[in-house]
């Protein structure tokens, strides 16, 4: 048996890990442009200097030997013949599968804004390359324009920050976080981002970009006619599934790959899990799914359920944050509760009992209840502000065999 | 693999697991006489919840077999050994992001409350042998070390 896998991240690398753990003697082959094995979502401490590239490595550096993986480092694959089970490489090579899992992830948007698309210091914040090539435009006091606030937006001007550069962030809504976090919450953020030297345009929106001859942008034009001028540009205003690749193919016969509850494609022997599959667009969830595909290309019958991937984690300035759900559209017969001190802002959404969405900052210790709560729509066993002082106990089950806890509803 | 065991009615919730549990991981070594009992650094792996009946509930990390917390982790610091069945912490790795306080259904993990840069894990006294701590301290058999299936 010949598992193939495109995509060296999340979804990837813990697919060929459990696939290896279930099959000894199956070969396993990951393809992938990425040349360096890194956590995106730690591009940050590398483009802050606090990490090298290896040093935002998810996995052990033996990871390849270890599980025998043959991994083909910066290539890409072309196309996907469906039904002669191959990958064409962008370089010539063709690689035969009997199961093939598409973990190719996502890629960030450039929006219809008239000169930036194409522009030479147009960085996405997506992978090592981009943050490399940041890393190699900046210089102290470059001028730097970051488009969109939301977690990757953030992080790249954290990271900046921690290098002197003291960036310029555009946001179209009117706060920043927008997704994650209420007016309150975001507050507090954008405070010390603003102590730190960052400066925000919030509810503008970049019209356009002023281009030179060498096709660099010298300035972001804002909707108000303020002009930002600046050393290059970030943009971090959303990402699409990177799977391009398949256009034209059976695998993906319209805009999105579309999967099953098995994480299978239309084509059979064709998987897809991560952000290249649509179901969810953060880590957590793609390595389970990465578990899920695996599971079902060495033969063994698993559903996906976990869907719920509106929840995030916070950490600036060592002010944390969890938000779990849409905390700012409370339904019409839903009770908003809100507590604060000098430390912390909770605030949770409750309707017929049952909890809907929760956001704390400042303490998050044992918030994960909270995600099983909303998850699985456990009435609470009260609401109004003690629900924040819940925990496991109120719902506490041991399983004398096992050893596991079990949810008592 | 050798789990810690609980029967909660056991519990007469005297703290003696939390206080050995913050003792066996200060920095600053020494016995539990000389334990600051108000560090933020000498931090509890355990939490023993009183419910309003005036009952126990001894909330301690189940190394689970499918660990949420290693499934959510991005930066490799959380990892579960295949052999001992323990699920290790390489603080050096962490990225402090939290996914895995988010992600622990049980409520067990949480961020250090001094610096937040790392996150309060059980090791199983892994480094000082034998039994874990709160086991050893526990005057009611509350809490036992088993060998269970995984």
């Amino acid at each position: 048996m010949r598992h193939l896998i495109i995509g060296a991240s999340a979804a990837g690398l813990t697919a060929a890990k459990t696939i290896r753990s279930i099959d000894r003697d199956c070969e396993i082959t990951v393809v992938s442009k990425d040349d360096k094995v890194h956590s995106r979502c730690m591009l940050h401490k590398y483009l802050s200097g606090e990490r090298t590239a290896e040093g935002i490595s998810f996995v052990p550096e033996d990871f390849f030997q270890e599980n025998r993986i043959e991994w083909i480092s910066g290539a890409e694959v072309q196309t996907v013949n469906a039904v002669g089970k191959t990958a064409a490489l962008a370089d010539g090579r063709t690689l035969s599968f009997d199961r093939l899992l598409i973990a190719t992830g996502a890629q960030y948007v450039v929006p219809p804004v008239p000169g930036l698309r194409g522009a030479a210091n147009l960085y996405g914040f997506r992978d090592l390359s981009d943050a490399e090539a940041i890393d190699r435009a900046s210089q102290p006091g470059s001028r730097v324009v970051i488009i969109g606030s939301g977690l990757v937006g953030m992080d790249a001007a954290y990271a900046l920050l921690d290098r002197g550069i003291l960036p310029v962030v555009v946001e179209m809504a009117e706060r920043i976080l927008p997704l994650q976090l209420d007016d309150n919450a975001a507050s507090a953020y954008q405070e010390r981002f603003e102590r730190a030297g960052c400066s925000f345009r919030l509810n503008a929106k970049a019209a356009s970009a002023e281009v030179d001859e060498n096709a660099n942008i010298t300035a972001i034009v804002l909707d108000d006619g303020e002009r930002l001028p600046c050393d290059y540009v970030i943009i971090a205003a959303g990402v699409k599934p990177a799977v391009g690749f398949l256009d034209g193919t059976p695998v993906k016969p319209d805009l999105l790959i579309r999967v099953d509850d098995h994480l299978r494609t239309p084509v059979e022997d064709i998987y897809a899990a991560g952000d290249a599959a649509g179901l969810s667009g953060i880590w957590p969830n793609a390595m389970k799914q990465g578990i899920t595909a695996a599971r079902n290309m060495c033969g063994e019958d698993e559903c996906y359920t976990d869907l719920y991937a509106m929840k995030n984690t916070i950490n600036f300035f060592g002010l944390t944050a969890l938000c779990i759900g849409n905390i700012n559209v409370p339904g019409p017969n839903a009770d908003v509760y809100i507590e604060e001190d000098h430390l912390n802002y909770r605030k949770a959404v409750v309707e017929d009992g049952v909890l809907k969405s929760i956001l704390l900052q400042g303490d998050i210790s044992g918030g994960g209840i909270y995600q099983y709560l909303i998850k699985n729509r456990i009435r609470l066993p009260y609401t109004g502000s003690e629900l924040f002082r819940l925990s496991f106990a109120e719902f506490y089950g041991f399983d004398e065999t096992s050893g596991k806890y079990v949810w008592q509803v | 693999m050798k789990k810690i065991m609980i029967d909660a009615d056991k519990c007469d919730g005297c703290l003696n697991c939390t206080l050995a549990c913050m003792n066996a991981h200060r920095a600053d070594g020494g016995d539990i006489c000389s334990l600051r009992l108000t560090d933020l650094q000498n931090e509890s792996r355990n939490v023993i919840h009183i419910l309003p009946d005036g009952s126990y509930r001894p909330v301690f990390c189940r190394h689970c077999a499918e660990p949420e917390c290693v499934n959510s982790c991005m930066s490799g610091a959380l990892h579960k050994n295949p052999e001992t069945g323990i699920v290790e912490y390489d603080e050096k790795k962490c990225a402090a992001c939290y996914m895995c306080v988010m992600n622990c259904p049980f409520g067990v993990l949480k961020p250090d409350d001094q610096s937040r840069t790392k996150v309060i894990k059980c090791d199983f006294c892994k480094e000082l042998g034998g039994e874990p701590s709160c086991v050893k301290a526990c005057p009611k058999q509350a809490i036992w070390v088993e060998e269970v299936q995984a």
